[in-house]
């Protein structure tokens, strides 16, 4: 996944780097602010971090000749402090919008919702032979279902999107919060050890495999 | 102006003009002059003094008691010189000429304490924008380096950074703020998402009801505000183990407006407190047998909610609970809720 990375502060721009690369991405970060719509143009990336302000043009007035030709996704990133600046962004064509100064697993749950919803809401999730259904709330295997509760399906979901890698506890709580399911430290491990056993129902007793104070992992 | 008054000001005159009198009537009866010629050089004199005395006495009247008036029914006493009409005594212009220009001097100042207070305010936003920056990339620096506690002291910082911004908004007579349809889902949701951290430390749990609602308000200040009222909960809950910190937000719907309700479990205010919370710098008992009580949240909250338009008011039980309920009126004004248990002005339960 190729994120173009359009700020102009020297330290942010590094750090989000870091960030997206720790998080499976592929960063393109914009140095050259003179021609910065034509890296832009050019970038072929599947999804664009736009700094609100930044030398020469602003973020806003570039997105707006951007959106002429392109429609990747943008994700406005405003410092300014009024609400303006948000309803301005969005009705310039942004996607979504993050203030400053964001929360690391806030910005990462943002850029998966709108890399979602942009690469079409219609796929199906699977897992091993099992299908989930997030209508139903449910997973299925050939005749067999387990249903799933609201917070376990946002964690499975969460786990599921980024199989084979580790998802720390405060990335699986960001996901629960931004779903206005407010749990507790305990909750969370109740639900991760509920969803073990559900998924343990299914044969995969080993499925989802806790790593000491990082996180869990969905083999 | 009453008459005595009037009467005790003339008084050295008249006495002086009595005595004056009292000498031309002892001439007069050194010359022993016939006792009718005497009593008409006694009477006559007065009849010129006392019309002159009660023509002087009404027309001092009328300037100062329009004066005394009119300064009583202006609400901005300096602008009093512009209300009166052409003195027709000398002393009275003085007096209308020296208040014009004691009035254009006081507006003078207050319009550069203004210009002041604008600029220092700006200032401050500007301030706050930069700052955000730096808090910016410290945090990204604090989670790519996996430093939690880092990020935790960055977030206390952030808060408080946000609040100078909103304490300098609160007072400032422009409208920086965009009111429309807001989703309290969102709203919440967010406030909730920047003290995850503290509300999970200390693991308060959270329920929320009948949020599915919008409300005509500005997002951003109701997020702080929402966050104001989740610091305070966090700073009074009970210290008593067995019973788990609990926030409770709910809205329900009026005919005429919205109430949404912020509940906590904690050591609630006492009686005696509750009337003055949204009073500055009050802290009050619980603020005083704990550190970080500044007074100032609530008042701020509050402050921000007038100038939205809402309605603010807070019920109590010490050692049960406390309530703060925020009222989002559908059409313009938000009576209080119920009036026994609305916080009473202050000025008014003194009395």
């Amino acid at each position: 996944m190729k994120i173009l990375i359009v700020e102009d502060d020297p330290t942010l721009r590094e750090e989000l780097s870091t960030l997206l690369r720790s998080a499976g991405c592929e960063p393109l970060p914009v140095t050259d602010f003179t021609r910065t719509l034509d890296c832009m143009r050019q970038a072929d990336a599947d999804l664009i971090l736009l700094d609100i302000t930044l030398p020469g043009m602003d973020g806003e007035a570039l997105l707006r000749e951007y959106r002429r030709s392109a429609d990747t996704p943008v994700i406005m990133l405003t410092s300014r402090t009024s609400e303006v600046d948000e309803v301005l962004s969005m009705s310039a064509g942004a996607d979504d919008y993050v203030s400053k100064p964001y929360r690391p697993a806030v910005l990462l749950l943002r850029i998966s919702a709108v890399l979602k919803r942009a690469s079409g809401t219609g796929e199906v999730l699977r897992y091993r032979d099992a299908e989930l259904s997030p209508t139903r709330g449910s997973l299925i295997r050939a005749g067999q279902e387990v249903v799933l509760t609201k917070n376990e399906m946002i964690v499975f979901r969460t786990l599921l999107a980024r199989r084979g890698e580790i998802v720390s506890r405060d990335e699986l709580m960001t996901a629960l919060w931004d779903n206005d399911e407010y749990v507790n430290d305990n909750a969370l491990t109740v639900n991760v050890s509920r969803l073990r056993s559900k998924l343990a129902d299914f044969g995969w007793p080993d499925a989802v495999e806790t790593r000491k104070k990082q996180g869990y992992v969905l083999l | 102006m009453t008459a005595r008054a009037f009467l005790r000001d003339r008084l050295p005159a008249i006495l002086i003009r009595a005595f004056a009198h009292l000498l031309t009537v002892i001439f007069l009866l050194a010359f022993r002059i016939p006792h009718q010629a005497l009593a008409a050089a006694i009477l006559l004199p007065l009849c010129g003094a006392v019309p002159a005395e009660l023509w002087e006495y009404r027309r001092r009247k009328r300037f100062y008691d329009r004066l005394k008036n009119n300064a009583e029914g202006l609400e901005r006493k300096y602008l009093l010189s512009e209300t009166l009409p052409d003195p027709d005594f000398a002393e009275g212009r003085i007096l209308k000429e020296t208040l014009r220009d004691a009035g254009k001097s006081m507006a003078e100042e207050a319009a550069e304490c203004r210009r002041d207070a604008d600029a220092f305010r700006e200032y401050i936003e500007l301030w706050v924008h930069e700052i955000k920056l730096p808090l910016a990339a410290m945090r990204l620096l604090c989670y790519n380096g996996g430093c939690g506690r880092c990020g935790e002291q960055m977030n206390r910082m952030d808060d408080c950074v946000e609040n100078v911004l909103f304490y300098a908004r609160s007072g400032s007579p422009e409208k920086d703020y965009v009111i429309g349809p807001v989703s309290l889902k969102r709203v919440f949701s967010d406030a909730a998402q920047r003290h995850r951290e503290e509300l999970q430390s200390r693991g308060v749990s959270i329920r929320t009801e009948g949020l599915d609602t919008a409300v005509y308000t500005d997002a951003k200040w109701l997020a702080w505000i929402l966050g104001q009222l989740m610091s305070n909960s966090m700073k009074y809950f009970s210290p008593e183990k067995d019973r788990e910190p609990q926030i409770i937000v709910s809205a329900e719907e009026l005919p005429d407006r919205t109430v949404l309700r912020f509940r906590d479990n904690g050591i609630g205010i006492p009686a005696r407190d509750l009337p003055y919370i949204f009073e500055k710098s009050f802290t009050g008992q619980n603020g005083r047998a704990r550190p970080g009580s500044t007074g100032m949240g609530l008042y701020v909250a509050k402050k921000l909610c007038a100038r939205l338009g809402h309605g603010m008011e807070a019920e109590s039980e010490e050692g049960k609970y406390t309530e703060i309920r925020l009222l989002f009126g559908k059409s313009g004004y938000t009576a209080p809720l119920s009036a026994e248990n609305a916080p009473r002005d202050p000025n008014l339960s003194e009395m």
